[in-house]
């Protein structure tokens, strides 16, 4: 009974409370990569993503996602291939972007090349607009490592907010790192 | 307080059996109040839906498809259903009509259809949805009926997949769309719809045809739609419904207007928006479909060519690639200053390890779009041919 107990409480505990305090070395050996993250953000991790905001989620939010190239993608049936250039990896994750129904007025600003952790990836820059017809712009930067895609992604609206956190995002990209690199 | 219940049950089985049925509009329309309301809700719904980013823009196609309404119903009708078409940009099938004569039809739908007796068949049967106040009769029929709100909520929950429209769209706009009315509405709507399409001198074996089309590409692709002329069930009893009047009314042997050319030529960027929507969703056989059908009345399109080009290499299985050279090639003979078909076959090349032609095909396409987004990819590939690397 006791055993139900606590494991009842330690559940109600984790679902009620799964934003932590981070800042500093973040590291993770399942998902095969660590990072610096911001002293003061909160933390969440979501399934296979991890989400950091420091004014909350729809005010700006730093997201890095590990995909597994063998499954498929959520908006478009278009597939990753071992054989694949970082650009046409790019278009396959703005596309599956794009092809978002609740993502409207989706309008590419920038697709370039970027290493990632030694990586030859890219980052893509973008806006548009939600469902509550807010202007929000995206820093989507990404590259495929073995049968993994990583995707390290800046979000916030594109008025005021965007432009704060910037310099944050990019020592967080910077300080990606994979563990275990082949 | 036995009473005060019995009351309320009275008033509920009172406004449960109110008559709902409605003359259909002909030469005079006098709103009734709860109509007026849900002509007052639907503008609002409209409103949130022309709002939403969603609607195709193309001032010569929405003059066009606006004069079909006028082919359908006499002038006088128009004073009271002001019938409007705005087309939405979304690749799923489906039309819906508000009571008020706003119809909004799908680019999924419009890129299906072979010609203007198609579109005017899916148009008649909507605006008699309109005209014979099947919204306001559905809703005398479910009002206070507590199971209509929790069927509202579950339809619209189970839309979350296909967001966009159906994230906007809202209870009006939900029976419209998506869960379609009465059976009788429907079949009503099939035979007033027929008999309008087949007065105004349309050939009326089109009528089956769309629906054809529809149930075949459903059937194919395996494709499972929320809206209401997406779902296999619906359009298997709109074709068995209009196969029943063609042969009722002796129509199987009759011609009429098709308008082939002059729908094509006006849908026609419409099929290739929509192929390139198709293509971003990964719908390859589909996009290549439109893109072909696009071809049939501009066959000199260098956008066309490289498109299917496009098609060809992102789906990359078999001889993909080799044709999607050819298309490449194709559209570089048709117009040398078309940018993407330098760079699609470019990187065909690149890939290969063809050096010397990526490079030559990356430059032009660099020349001919100096400040294309994918800029600093396209440099890296060509400094890597000049380096001498592969990739």
């Amino acid at each position: 009974m006791k055993k139900i107990l606590l494991l009842l409480i330690l559940t109600l505990s984790i679902g009620c409370a799964p934003w932590v305090q981070v800042g500093g070395l973040y590291k993770t050996e399942s998902h095969n990569y660590s990072v610096e993250l911001p002293q003061g953000w909160m933390r969440w991790n979501k399934g296979d993503d991890l989400l950091i905001t420091r004014d909350g989620v729809l005010l700006q939010h730093i997201q890095i996602v590990r995909l597994n190239t063998d499954e498929p993608l959520k908006h478009t049936k278009k597939k990753f291939s071992k054989v694949m250039l970082p650009q046409e990896v790019a278009e396959v994750i703005l596309d599956n972007i794009a092809s978002n129904k609740d993502i409207l007025n989706f309008q590419l600003i920038e697709n370039s090349p970027l290493k990632i952790s030694g990586n030859s990836g890219f980052k893509a820059v973008y806006i548009y607009k939600n469902k509550d017809g807010l202007k929000i712009k995206s820093i989507y930067c990404g590259f495929m490592a073995e049968k993994w895609f990583y995707g390290i992604i800046y979000n916030a609206p594109e008025r005021y907010y965007f432009d704060k956190d910037i310099a944050t995002f990019e020592r967080v990209l910077e300080s990606f790192k994979l563990t275990k690199t082949t | 307080m036995r009473f005060a219940v019995l009351s309320v049950l009275f008033c509920f089985i009172a406004t449960g059996c109110a008559t709902t049925g409605l003359p259909p509009v002909t030469k005079d329309l006098r709103l009734e109040d709860d109509e007026r309301r849900l002509w007052n809700r639907s503008e609002e719904e409209e409103k949130v839906i022309n709002r939403s980013g969603l609607i195709y823009r193309d001032k010569e196609l929405e003059t066009y498809l606006n004069e079909v309404p006028q082919k359908l119903l006499p002038s006088e009708i128009f004073v009271h259903i002001p019938f409007k078409i705005i087309v939405v940009r979304n690749h799923l099938f489906n039309a819906f009509a508000y009571p008020n004569g706003v119809i909004y039809v799908h680019t999924g739908i419009l890129a299906r259809m072979d010609n203007e007796a198609q579109f005017a068949t899916l148009l008649a049967h909507e605006m008699t949805h309109a005209t014979h106040r099947h919204l306001v009769e559905q809703f005398r029929d479910i009002k206070n009926k507590t199971a209509f709100l929790a069927t509202i909520q579950v339809t619209t929950a189970g839309l979350g997949v296909f967001g966009g429209l159906a994230s906007f769209i809202g209870a009006i706009g939900t029976i419209a769309a998506v869960t379609g009315y009465s059976r009788e509405h429907e079949t009503e709507a099939d035979s007033e719809g027929f008999k309008l399409m087949a007065d105004a001198g349309y050939d009326p074996k089109e009528a089956q045809k769309l629906f054809m089309h529809l149930k075949k590409e459903l059937e194919e692709e395996k494709r499972k739609e929320p809206y209401f002329f997406g779902t296999h069930p619906k359009i298997v009893e709109r074709l068995e419904n209009y196969e029943t009047l063609l042969k009722a009314k002796s129509h199987e042997e009759r011609g009429g207007i098709l308008n082939t050319e002059i729908f094509l030529k006006n849908i026609s960027r419409l099929i290739l928006d929509n192929a390139r929507d198709d293509l971003k969703a990964g719908r390859f056989k589909i996009a290549e479909r439109g893109v072909e059908k696009y071809l049939g009345t501009n066959s000199e399109s260098a956008e066309a060519y490289c498109l299917l080009g496009d098609i060809r290499r992102q789906r990359g299985e078999g001889d993909d690639i080799e044709r999607a050279k050819d298309h490449y090639q194709r559209a570089i003979s048709i117009n040398l200053s078309y940018p993407d078909s330098h760079k699609g076959v470019g990187l065909i090349y690149y890939k290969r390890g063809e050096k010397t032609l990526a490079k030559k095909a990356l430059e032009f396409y660099l020349s001919l779009s100096p400040h294309a987004l994918d800029r600093g990819h396209i440099e890296e590939y060509i400094h890597q041919c000049q380096e001498g690397g592969k990739q």
